[in-house]
């Protein structure tokens, strides 16, 4: 692949950035705004990407209608783990959140005729039949890419069209979360962040707006999912692993907990180090193999996460006067 | 807004057990507290005070021991329940919200706002927004009493001890509270200060028949502002009456004896 | 019956495994208060070690596992004199020292995919040696697994009831204020708390590829969750505990797949699911396990 003035090449990082800037504001509110340090934040939007699939291929319904259940089921997903480990202590609450994120991955790929298996969503009708959900939306995106068509004319691609679509979301989700922690309702999650015995002796009921706290960040999960899977029109279970949420909270830390228009910028940054990483070829990066590159990257990433927490927890956008990191 | 029991009593303990590792911190504690009075608790450091304010609000859960505020048993609530049903309490260690403003810690305390309820949030902005302006307000009030007005953009971590127990106190009042449990409200706190809380809490008590139960360990505020004076020595109530009796209780002088300590002003670690 | 015999030999080399990390993991945590998220990438390192003196150098297995100890021993005394100490010397919290955690297992098993690629590993040893003990059969390497991982657990449990470093040891798990205030070096103890851990992580991660054959550095993370299962079921801050909690763990695990259980019993591809499944019951209805005292969980 050519260098960096590839403008495919940048749609895709959009794209993927998008996707990563969506799944972190899930997070943002579950991490940033309450302080829950829920570690299977994945496992939401597996639920999302294969309740829809599932539901349209299987049951065959209409999907605006399954992507809407999907995140609902979610949701529900998401109390569900709630109501056993929010009385947790943080590092057990994170523990426990994999475990569960794990049996649903678990589920995922041994439960072969509902999710397809270890091949993923290819396998929904059966193996050896190539399914796909992706009709209904991807007339949506032709329908979209007309209208972009006006605007933009030959360079509305279909990257591009995916490009806006996802941010138009994004952008959204930022502005809503904006409107969220300035809302009373904001205001009660960070207070149960900082202190929840102070938030419990002020007459709020801390387990459940830390339950809510889930649900919506299980919702947002979930939309990064239905995205995710209709960007890459199939998933597989391993698409869902522990290591998508570290890049969430590398994202999220990053930008700055409870800074909303930190997560895009962090997201930026990550999709960027992927995507170039893996597709670009100038030296010192042609000298490494691309299996090795992985590993650089994955250690990058550690490395990140370390120096953030020693030297500046407050991220990038952050104030330390705000850090409840403790 | 004043609140009778059937018998005048607001709070009523009985036989309160709580033990922390082998050892009673509170071990069969007895008392009431009359409804629109002040009332001290005191005793030596190590009594229990502290313990009993947090099982009462709902913080500890005691082994034995019925609780009753406004006839109503409280002692298997959580604190949120407690808070809801008009008894607050204030720290010993002040638990202001250090990452959010003055304002927001005042606006935080209020109670019914529908803007804390999300699909309340999301369907009636309007009921939401005109209450957050009716929160603001009486914020912006209370600050002015407690001098804090000027900080109120100010994160509350860069406020002094004694102006955070101002902002606690402050806070309390946020809900109209029927009764308060405030733990050593003038820890800190400048004199003149001190002196103009108490006399705001006498306000409340004649106004709004509002009542009132203090840890204190300056023996003046007790004598002076107190109708009434719990005493608490190792995890039980010793003595209860009004503040010159109790102070003559031979049983109350020899539990301060005991430890090597006099009713008197004192500085007072925590328990 | 004859089948429910080799589950539970099978379910005692498991948990012995299980047991031997935990223990590691325990002390640490009884030290620190933090759950050490790149514990399981230790017990890699130990294994990875062991291969290369094992297969790539052509020693013995047994030099191959004392080499696995001193080595992982030293990774977790290095890492906790360049990392961790100076971190809470700045005071970090819970929830930082469990982000630092998440990272260092990323760096750490990396570099070892880095090292030694992900291909899988085998050790230089005989793996279809079996006996037959009655109605069980057993390989040269799961009985290696039980007769090892005993000795050590005899070892580190003398260690600890036994030694003055053992006795300041469970001192400082205990209350770390008290302890200095005693005039415990916390330091020093400290050290060598991640001493013994890691070189016991060490030991674990040799036994774990001795018995699965066929390893490769992903499967710290899969051991860990199952360690940390172990932890929390013996009863968190309890070496004793961890012992009781992994043995138990490694027994349900292998018992859940017996066929005259209802339904036949579980799938063995979901024996992990079982080990979390008893994880979360346990912090609903009992979340200081076993032999923990009902505190900060």
């Amino acid at each position: 692949m050519s260098g960096l003035a590839n403008a495919q090449f940048w749609a895709f990082v959009g794209v993927v950035a998008g996707i990563y800037t969506i799944f972190a504001l899930g997070l943002q509110i579950q991490f940033g705004f309450t302080g829950l340090l829920n570690f299977g934040h994945v496992a939401f939007m597996a639920i999302g990407a294969y309740t829809m699939a599932i539901l349209v291929v299987k049951v065959e319904w209409p999907l605006w209608i399954s992507a809407l259940v999907a995140i609902l089921v979610s949701m529900l997903f998401g109390l569900i783990i709630g109501l056993p480990t929010l009385r947790l202590r943080a590092d057990y609450l994170a523990i426990t959140t994999i475990a569960f994120g794990e049996i649903i991955r678990f589920i995922a790929v041994n439960q072969q005729t509902l999710t397809g298996g270890p091949q993923g969503t290819i396998n929904l009708t059966g193996a050896g039949r190539a399914s796909s959900y992706n009709r209904e939306w991807l007339d949506f995106q032709g329908w979209a890419q007309d209208q972009l068509e006006v605007i933009l004319g030959d360079h509305a691609t279909r990257d591009v069209t995916m490009l806006v679509l996802i941010w138009i979301v994004a952008v959204a989700l930022i502005v809503l979360l904006q409107f969220m922690v300035h809302s009373p309702w904001g205001r009660v999650l960070r207070s149960v962040r900082e202190d929840e015995d102070a938030t419990s002796a002020l007459g709020k009921n801390v387990f459940s707006y830390k339950l809510q706290s889930l649900a919506v960040g299980a919702a947002i999960g979930a939309i990064a999912g239905l995205f995710f899977a209709f960007q890459f029109s199939f998933f597989s279970p391993q698409d869902f692993d522990p290591l998508t949420t570290f890049f969430a909270y590398v994202i999220v830390l990053l930008g700055g907990t409870a800074k909303n228009w930190g997560v895009p910028v962090g997201a930026l940054i990550f999709a960027f180090i992927f995507a170039g990483t893996r597709f670009l070829d100038f030296w010192p990066l042609s000298e490494i193999t691309s299996a090795d590159r992985a590993f650089l990257r994955l250690i990058v990433v550690g490395l990140i996460l370390i120096g953030l927490m020693a030297f500046r927890p407050q991220g990038i956008f952050g104030k330390k006067e705000e850090m409840v990191l403790e | 807004m004043s609140a009778q029991n059937g018998n005048g009593r607001i709070l009523e303990l009985s036989d309160v057990v709580k033990h922390f590792g082998g050892v009673a911190a509170v071990a069969g504690a007895e008392l009431d507290v009359r409804t629109g009075s002040i009332t001290a608790l005191i005793g030596p450091n190590g009594a229990g005070k502290t313990t009993l304010f947090n099982i009462v609000s709902g913080f500890y859960k005691p082994e034995r021991g019925v609780i009753s505020f406004r006839d109503e048993r409280i002692d298997r609530k959580p604190p949120h329940a407690i808070a809801q049903r008009g008894l607050v309490r204030t720290f010993q260690i002040t638990k202001a919200l250090t990452k959010m403003s003055v304002l927001e810690n005042m606006m935080l305390a209020a109670p019914n706002q529908p803007g804390e309820h999300l699909w309340r949030l999301v369907l009636t902005p309007r009921a939401s927004r005109s209450r957050e302006a009716e929160v603001r307000e009486k914020a912006d009030e209370l600050l002015k009493l407690v001098r804090l007005d000027r900080l109120a953009d100010d994160y509350a971590g860069t406020l002094s001890g004694g102006q955070r127990k101002l902002l606690e106190f402050a806070r309390a009042l946020m809900s109209d509270p029927t009764m308060i449990m405030l733990d050593e409200p003038m820890a800190g706190v400048n004199p003149s200060l001190g002196l103009e809380l108490l006399d705001h809490m006498k306000r409340l008590q004649e106004e709004q028949g509002t009542t009132f139960l203090l840890i204190e360990h300056d023996m003046e505020v007790v004598m002076n502002v107190s109708e009434r004076v719990i005493v608490m020595n190792e995890g039980r109530v010793i003595s209860a009456g009004p503040p010159d009796e109790v102070r003559n209780d031979q049983a109350v002088i020899d539990a301060y004896l005991g430890t090597g300590r006099r009713p008197a002003a004192e500085t007072e670690a925590s328990e | 019956m004859n089948e429910l015999l080799q589950l539970i030999a099978n379910g005692l080399v498991t948990g012995s495994i299980i047991a031997i990390a935990a223990i590691g993991l325990s002390l640490v945590y009884g030290i620190l208060k933090i759950v050490n998220f790149a514990h399981g990438e230790y017990l890699v390192f130990g294994a990875y070690v062991a291969f290369v003196v094992n297969v790539t150098w052509g020693g013995h297995m047994i030099i191959a596992a004392v080499a696995a100890m001193v080595m992982t021993a030293l990774l977790g005394i290095l890492l906790e004199l360049g990392l961790w100490r100076p971190i809470r010397r700045k005071g970090a919290g819970i929830v930082s020292l469990f982000i630092v955690s998440i990272g260092l297992a990323l760096v750490l098993r990396n570099s070892i995919l880095l090292w030694q690629g992900g291909a899988p590993r085998r050790y230089d040893v005989d793996v279809f040696q079996v006996y037959d003990l009655g109605p069980i059969r057993l390989s040269l390497s799961q009985i290696v697994v039980i007769v090892v991982a005993s000795v050590a657990i005899v070892a580190v449990g003398l260690l600890l009831a036994r030694t003055t470093l053992g006795k300041a040891m469970r001192a400082l798990s205990d209350s770390r204020d008290l302890a200095a205030v005693s005039g415990i070096d916390t330091d020093r103890i400290t050290a060598h708390t991640w001493i013994l851990g890691s070189a016991l992580a060490g030991l674990g991660g040799v036994l774990q590829g001795l018995v699965q054959n066929a390893f490769e550095p992903n499967m710290g993370f899969r051991l860990l969750l199952l360690i940390f299962a172990a932890v929390i079921l013996g009863g968190v801050g309890s070496a004793y505990g961890a012992l009781v909690g992994g043995l138990a763990l490694g027994l349900m695990m292998e018992v859940s797949t017996w066929s005259s259980l209802p339904a036949g019993g579980v799938d063995a591809v979901y024996k992990p699911v079982v080990a979390f499944v008893v994880l979360i019951l346990v912090l609903i209805f009992r979340p200081q396990g076993i032999f923990g005292r009902a505190r900060t969980v």
